[in-house]
């Protein structure tokens, strides 16, 4: 159990780090860096969905958490970019 | 007292508001991201209302972006760039054909290149290179971007140049308010073909005293021309450094990146708090609910906004 919660973890450190080293390497192509930023947050939704389904306690209430956790990540990223 | 019982509501986990504090339900995170939309929506719609109101500032000037340009040089032990004026006339025109076609490339759509410029504002060339940047608030700001991406660092760091002219010009691209800024490297020292190393043999005979090679699929804009097998109609003196000052300068009442920087960390501080007091209740009390993992929200929010700091208006080319 605890093997599997490290290997989950693991791959959402994996998951943010390849996230923000590529918005770092696309500092300055605004375009590039809002399309980490999405395929990060769709990567993060995907996560939390088989981290739970794996666990067992997969529920349409937490999909539904973690699209608007990415939805909120993706809108303020649009702001930011303004 | 009321308050006091709102915000407990709204920010603690207890049996009222089913073990998950208010803020961090379905409704209020929609709520979140309707807000986000509609303040970033109403920022465009206003800026174009009243850009003097709300816009952007911008503080970009020429003999700032020549200081900065030669203090990069100079820290890698290269001669300093005059400014060139006949160089700056062709970066002006090179921006007035960008908002004129309404394009954001070093290739116009009617298939115009940047040595078309230089060699139209009368600098006979032997190595040029451009350099594009748009939408930066500041000169400082604009050189980092620069230094910061490979191709335009080894425009600015090019052991061959001698001469440097810019544009700093404001305008509309593609229906958007756009500071463009052009800075064209070149050089004249021509030398005999068979003494300049980096020469190609010349290809067939051309029209004109210099070829241009075909544009590289690469961001780079540098070129090195292949020069006639006549050098003497390519050398020329040192074009006079007649400066060519520029700037753009916009001081609008409210600054947009300044207000959406605050709004978007403060709304983030207080989301990943409320999150942080949920988790440690529920692990305190050891409530057992079906919700996302707190931890793993806090993580992803943290990653995004530190991201977003060197999320910039700007973009190079």
């Amino acid at each position: 159990m605890k093997y599997h919660q490290f290997i989950h973890g693991f791959v959402l450190f994996c998951i943010l780090a390849g996230g923000a080293l590529t918005f770092w390497y696309a500092a300055g192509d605004t375009r590039l860096q809002l399309t980490a930023g999405v395929v990060t947050s769709i990567a993060y939704v995907a996560w939390g969905i088989i981290h739970h389904a794996l666990q067992g306690d997969l529920h349409r209430n937490v999909v539904i958490e973690y699209i608007l956790i990415g939805s909120i990540a993706i809108v303020l990223l649009l702001t930011l970019a303004l | 007292m009321n308050i006091f019982r709102i915000l407990h509501h709204w920010l603690v986990p207890h049996e009222a508001n089913n073990h998950r504090a208010k803020a961090l339900h379905h409704e209020a995170l929609l709520a979140y991201v309707l807000l986000l939309g509609v303040f970033n929506l109403g920022i465009k719609f206003l800026h174009k209302q009243a850009p003097d109101v709300l816009g952007y500032a911008t503080d970009i000037r020429v003999e700032q972006l020549l200081a900065d340009t030669n203090a990069q040089r100079a820290q890698t032990g290269l001669s300093q760039l005059t400014l060139n004026s006949t160089l700056s006339q062709a970066a002006a025109a090179k921006a007035a054909d960008m908002f004129a076609n309404n394009y954001w490339a070093h290739n116009s759509p009617q298939g115009k290149t940047p040595w078309d410029f230089i060699v139209g504002s009368g600098y006979r060339y032997t190595l040029a290179g451009e350099n594009l940047a748009k939408n930066f608030q500041t000169s400082d700001g604009v050189v980092a971007a620069w230094m910061g991406s490979p191709s335009h660092r080894a425009n600015i760091v090019k052991p061959g140049y001698q001469d440097v002219g810019f544009a700093v010009v404001n305008g509309v691209l593609n229906g958007e308010e756009t500071t463009l800024v052009v800075q064209m490297f070149g050089a004249t020292n021509a030398k005999p073909v068979a003494q300049i190393p980096q020469v190609q043999a010349a290809a067939p005979e051309p029209a004109k005293t210099v070829v241009l090679p075909k544009e590289p699929a690469a961001q780079t804009s540098e070129k090195i021309p292949v020069v006639s097998a006549e050098p003497q109609t390519i050398i020329q003196p040192a074009a006079q450094p007649v400066l060519t000052m520029g700037a753009v300068k916009t001081t609008p009442l409210i600054n947009i990146s300044g207000l959406t920087q605050r709004v978007g960390y403060v709304f983030v501080g207080l989301l990943i708090g409320v999150l942080a007091v949920d988790a440690y209740v529920v692990s305190k009390r050891r409530v057992v609910r079906l919700v996302g993992h707190n931890i793993a929200h806090i993580l992803f929010l943290a990653t995004i906004i530190i991201s977003g700091l060197t999320l910039v208006r700007g973009s190079l080319i």
